[in-house]
């Protein structure tokens, strides 16, 4: 029984963060050599993976995706240890709207344009920093969504994770003042009634006492 | 449209239960300070009439004190926050 219950919150917290590694912004340093637009013909299996037509649009079942092409520098540890190996990524553009995840992006058409100001030809150089959500699979078609497109001098900028900071921070926090609550919520409400239990019917709530006690029992 | 009056009811709905608990928890914190305090003052007297009054005097001044007024930035700080990323978001 314990072996299932902490398999069964190894696999929460797994779930849990692939969520946050999803949805959290993330920076990566980029050549972008072209955008291109193509048709995309969503199933079930990457539809989830997409937001929405632009804003003010009808949703259909097929639409054009605006893509950004880039070179990308290779990272270890989720883009803190920076290398000098390059990648190709590939990023879409779409408004996320008012819809999840949170971005509140309006702005495709511009951002597209930015990132074709941003074309830089071989040998003729131009670094940028796309920050962006999402992940990228080859196998079901899905790529992150770009969110910002900001140019930099060179490849070697140092990337401060601003947003992430405040939310981890804010994250254990909340989850402080949740425990807190609980607590208190133990302390005030459940406790005084379990003693009222066991007062008024002795000794027949010993043993409702050892459930309720196993639930909410200190450890 | 729809997307947005999705995002104010569902949000509003969301921001309401953190709210609510959050009253909750702080007006039970405030409580619990006044027990002790009065336990601390007069130890010994447990029921008494002098004690029921102690904390509701002492309940009543939380009730129209700053902290709780407070807790509206559970509402307010969102909004903020939405504003804040749209703009930073949407500007080129």
């Amino acid at each position: 029984m314990r072996y299932v219950l902490t398999s069964i919150k190894v696999i929460i917290l797994i779930l849990f963060a692939g969520l946050l590694h999803y949805v959290l912004p993330q920076h990566d340093v980029v050549r972008i050599t072209g955008t291109e637009v193509i048709r995309m013909d969503f199933s079930s299996a990457n539809r989830l993976f997409y937001a929405q037509a632009d804003s003010g649009n009808n949703e259909l079942t097929t639409r054009d995706l605006r893509l950004i092409n880039t070179q990308k520098r290779k990272t270890f540890l989720l883009g803190f240890i920076p290398r000098q190996a390059e990648e190709v990524m590939v990023y879409r553009n779409e408004d996320t709207g008012w819809i999840w995840p949170p971005y509140f992006k309006f702005d495709s058409s511009d951002l597209q344009a930015e990132a074709e100001a941003n074309i830089s030809p071989p040998g003729a150089e131009k670094w940028a920093v796309v920050t962006h959500y999402g992940w990228r699979n080859r196998f079901f078609t899905i790529y992150p969504n770009a969110i910002g497109v900001r140019p930099v001098s060179g490849p070697d900028v140092r990337i401060i994770p601003w947003f992430n900071i405040f939310f981890f921070v804010f994250v254990i926090i909340a989850a402080l003042t949740l425990r807190g609550m609980w607590r208190q919520f133990r302390e005030r409400n459940i406790d005084p009634a379990l003693e009222d239990i066991s007062d008024a019917t002795g000794a027949a709530s010993t043993r409702a006492r050892g459930t309720f006690s196993r639930w909410f029992g200190r450890r | 449209m729809i997307a947005l009056l999705r995002l104010i009811v569902f949000g509003f709905l969301f921001l309401s239960v953190i709210y609510l608990s959050l009253s909750w928890y702080s007006r039970s914190i405030r409580r619990e300070k006044l027990e002790d305090s009065w336990a601390e003052d007069n130890p010994g007297i447990e029921d008494s009439p002098e004690r029921d009054s102690y904390i509701a005097e002492g309940m009543a001044r939380y009730e129209s004190g700053l902290r709780k007024k407070l807790i509206w930035l559970v509402y307010i700080v969102p909004t903020f926050l939405v504003i804040g990323i749209l703009f930073v978001t949407n500007s080129n």
